[in-house]
């Protein structure tokens, strides 16, 4: 196992943030860290940076306890994203090379390829604070890949990006897992989740929901779910023998199904009563395996996805 | 402590490549010596113009027109032209007053109207009392009071001496009674100008000040701005905070003393030249007493630290600079204090309050080098019991003392309110933070 933490607890006036949290990150692989905003994500980030220090529980790397030279093999993305706006790219991304332990000659050697894998490259000698807030980001993502660390944290990696540079940031994540680095992230939006990790935990006030494989989490839920499209008012659905529960969308109607339900039959039901568009048989997302899990309520979720913009 | 010297490097360079830094390295020199010298320049400054003025002597005594003559030892630059020109000596009866207050009323007008500079008054009976003589003017310049003055009093006097039974010359009587201003020397025979220890005191107190104040704000702004920018905690994950508050502390210190060597070099090639500049011969006193120089050196760099520190601390538990202003009055305050009673202690060099004041770890380094500027033993009479050198030497392990005492109570604060953005943290969170 790569990066271990080991029930991890922090406190902050009272206030439990993380609550004996344990992880397992195996190496070179994506990890999502997911749950809705104040789940506790950023405070597990920094402590396994060291930023803060857990009240109990341990921190390891390789077996080996989060010192200096774990600080030198990680490149950290915060949430609260800046730079130092009089510098210029170069002198920033040498400087904060420099930091991580890496000489200013090893940096200059890649630095060029970094700056035009993210279009910045005219921007070489430019300050800082000539940048837009997006080309910024990138420079920011840039700066802490630069010194080729083996643990890569992001937190938050994509709020406030544009589909085309999220994009262009995904690429290059597939292509440092592909070059053998893990990747450890945290989102709020479960969508992006799916996308891109291999391995995820959930948390929710401070507390692990589930974790594990992606693949795995989702098999364990089994294909209980159902999207149905009709014409006419459905109400009645949720009474069907076999229907768990039923949530209403705007132009679709979710079904949780029980274990073993009778899917068929469900469908002939419905036929008999009203015009059915479109029915699938879908596996469960990880927003429904969140919310069936952390018995959150769903609307307190919805308003952050639409606060997030996403 | 390679880390620590990555952040110093930058810190240094950020500062000494700025254009503001050479601007002010060589500036400041430039506008201080401006300060002292420009003063006494325009007060030395010979008028171009001659003057005229207009006399009004109701004394009988025929004091204006002596008035007049003596003014005429008083010449323009072209040594031909004279600087004051009386036109007229207007010498009336002195129960005249009908015709005085139209005289002096239409005189007064011209000098409203500035057709006139001055209108001097001598009534009857000036040679007994002073509020009978006046001088009436549009202008402020005090060396041609100083001179009216003088030539006033000596004719005033040589009245008063021809009344008298006195039976001497006026010249005799004035240099009978001349002042003496009173020469003074150490027990080595050598004489060290009051005015050049004055100065002396006031520059090395105000260099002191100037760098510690500036390069203090400088640690304080630039955590402001690694907060506020959010560097900050990319900063964090890298280096520890005390490499940090290290490294900043001690790039921008060697950033004051890159400064503070340039003016050691640009003072020496001035000193080189100092008969050009009319520099005293005995400031050499000064700047070559090792007393006043070892210890000034050492209470730069300690008052520095000390304070830098201090700016660290305000930095990580403020939000802007705006925020920061009120924990900087009372620093500057601190600071000032030995400037503004500076006459005390130059007065009262070795007397109790100075000696506790100067023991006070945030006025030590100010007030200390003040006091050594003043007292310090030459060359010849070292001792190390010297009670200054002494009070100095303990002084001075005070303040180091109190840097370190300074150094680890930030380290404990600058750790968590670096990442403390928003809110400024109550006094009662910062004990906390202390605690933890």
């Amino acid at each position: 196992m790569f990066l271990k933490l080991d029930r991890i607890r922090k406190e902050y006036d009272g206030k439990v943030a993380v609550d004996d949290l344990s992880l397992e990150v195996p190496r070179g692989v994506i990890y999502g860290i997911i749950g809705p905003n104040g789940a506790g994500k950023t405070t597990t980030i920094r402590m396994i940076m060291n930023i803060t220090i857990p009240d109990s529980g341990s921190i390891t790397m390789d077996g080996a306890p989060t010192g200096t030279a774990f600080r030198n093999n990680v490149g950290y993305l915060p949430e609260e994203r800046g730079l130092y706006k009089k510098m210029t790219l170069k002198e920033i991304m040498v400087y904060l090379a420099e930091l991580k332990g890496q000489p200013s000659p090893k940096t200059l050697e890649t630095l060029d390829h970094w700056l035009e894998r993210v279009d910045l490259i005219e921007y070489k000698d430019k300050k800082v604070e000539e940048l837009s807030k997006g080309m910024q980001q990138k420079l920011q993502f840039v700066t802490t890949i630069l010194h080729d660390p083996a643990l890569i944290i992001l937190d938050e990696i994509f709020s406030g990006l544009d589909p085309l540079n999220m994009e262009l940031i995904k690429g290059i994540i597939l292509d440092l897992k592909r070059a053998g680095k893990t990747i450890l992230f945290s989102t709020h939006v479960m969508e992006q989740a799916e996308k891109l990790c291999d391995n995820l935990c959930m948390i929710s006030r401070g507390k692990k929901v589930i974790d594990g494989r992606l693949t795995d989490v989702k098999s364990q839920f089994g294909k209980n779910s159902a999207q149905i499209e009709i014409e006419g008012d459905g109400a009645f659905i949720a009474s069907l023998p076999g229907v768990k529960k039923m949530t209403e969308f705007n132009n679709y109607i979710e079904l949780h199904l029980q274990d073993g339900a009778d899917t068929n039959a469900i469908l002939r039901s419905v036929t008999d009563r009203v015009t059915v568009r479109r029915f699938d048989i879908v596996e469960p997302s990880l927003y429904d395996i969140f919310i069936d899990m952390a018995k959150v309520d769903p609307a307190e979720l919805e308003q952050q996805k639409e606060g997030a913009g996403v | 402590m390679s880390k620590f010297w990555v952040v110093f490097k930058r810190e240094y360079a950020q500062v000494v490549k700025k254009k503001s830094f050479i601007i002010g390295v060589f500036l400041m020199p430039v506008m201080m010596g401006a300060f002292i010298v420009l003063p006494s320049f325009f007060v030395n400054a010979t008028t171009s113009k001659t003057e005229k003025l207009v006399v009004i002597d109701q004394s009988g005594l025929n004091i204006g027109n002596e008035f007049r003559e003596s003014l005429n030892r008083y010449k323009l630059d072209d040594t031909t032209r004279y600087c004051y020109e009386v036109k007229q000596v207007f010498e009336l009866p002195a129960d005249d007053s009908l015709r005085f207050t139209v005289l002096e009323d239409s005189l007064r007008r011209l000098i409203a109207n500035e057709e006139l500079k001055y209108m001097l008054v001598i009534k009857r009976g000036a040679h007994l009392c002073d509020t009978c003589v006046y001088l009436v003017t549009n202008s402020d310049k005090f060396r041609t009071m100083s001179r009216f003055e003088n030539r006033l009093s000596d004719i005033l006097s040589s009245v008063r001496l021809e009344i008298s039974d006195v039976n001497l010359g006026v010249d005799s009587v004035l240099n009978l009674t001349r002042r003496l201003s009173l020469p003074t020397r150490d027990a080595k025979g050598e004489s060290l100008p009051f005015l050049v220890k004055y100065m002396g005191a006031l520059i090395f107190v105000m260099l002191m000040f100037g760098m510690i104040l500036g390069y203090g704000q400088m640690v304080m702004r630039s955590v402001i701005e690694e907060k506020n920018s959010r560097v900050m905690e990319v900063l964090i994950s890298s280096v520890t905070p005390f490499q940090l508050m290290l490294g900043k502390i001690l790039g921008l210190g060697a950033a004051t003393f890159t400064q503070a060597g340039i003016w050691v070099v640009l003072g020496a090639g001035i000193y080189t030249m100092k008969g050009a500049f009319n520099i005293d011969a005995s400031i050499d006193r000064l700047i070559f007493n090792p007393a006043i120089v070892i210890f000034y050196v050492l209470f730069l760099i300690t008052g520095y630290l000390l304070y830098s520190t201090v700016f660290a601390l305000i930095g990580s538990i403020v939000n802007s600079e705006k925020e920061s202003q009120h924990f900087i009055f009372p620093i500057v305050m601190s600071m000032m204090l030995p400037v503004m009673i500076a006459m005390y202690i130059i007065q009262e060099p070795m007397s109790t309050v100075s000696l506790v004041l100067s023991m006070i770890p945030f006025f030590t380094p100010t007030m200390m080098s003040m006091r050594l500027v003043f007292v310090a033993p030459t060359l010849e009479s070292y001792s190390i019991l010297s009670g200054i050198l002494m009070q100095a030497s303990i002084g001075f392990v005070i303040v180091v003392l109190t840097t370190l005492g300074m150094i680890w109570l930030t380290a404990k604060i600058f750790r968590i309110g670096i990442l403390m953005y928003g809110k400024r943290p109550t006094f009662p969170e910062i004990v906390k933070w202390v605690k933890y």
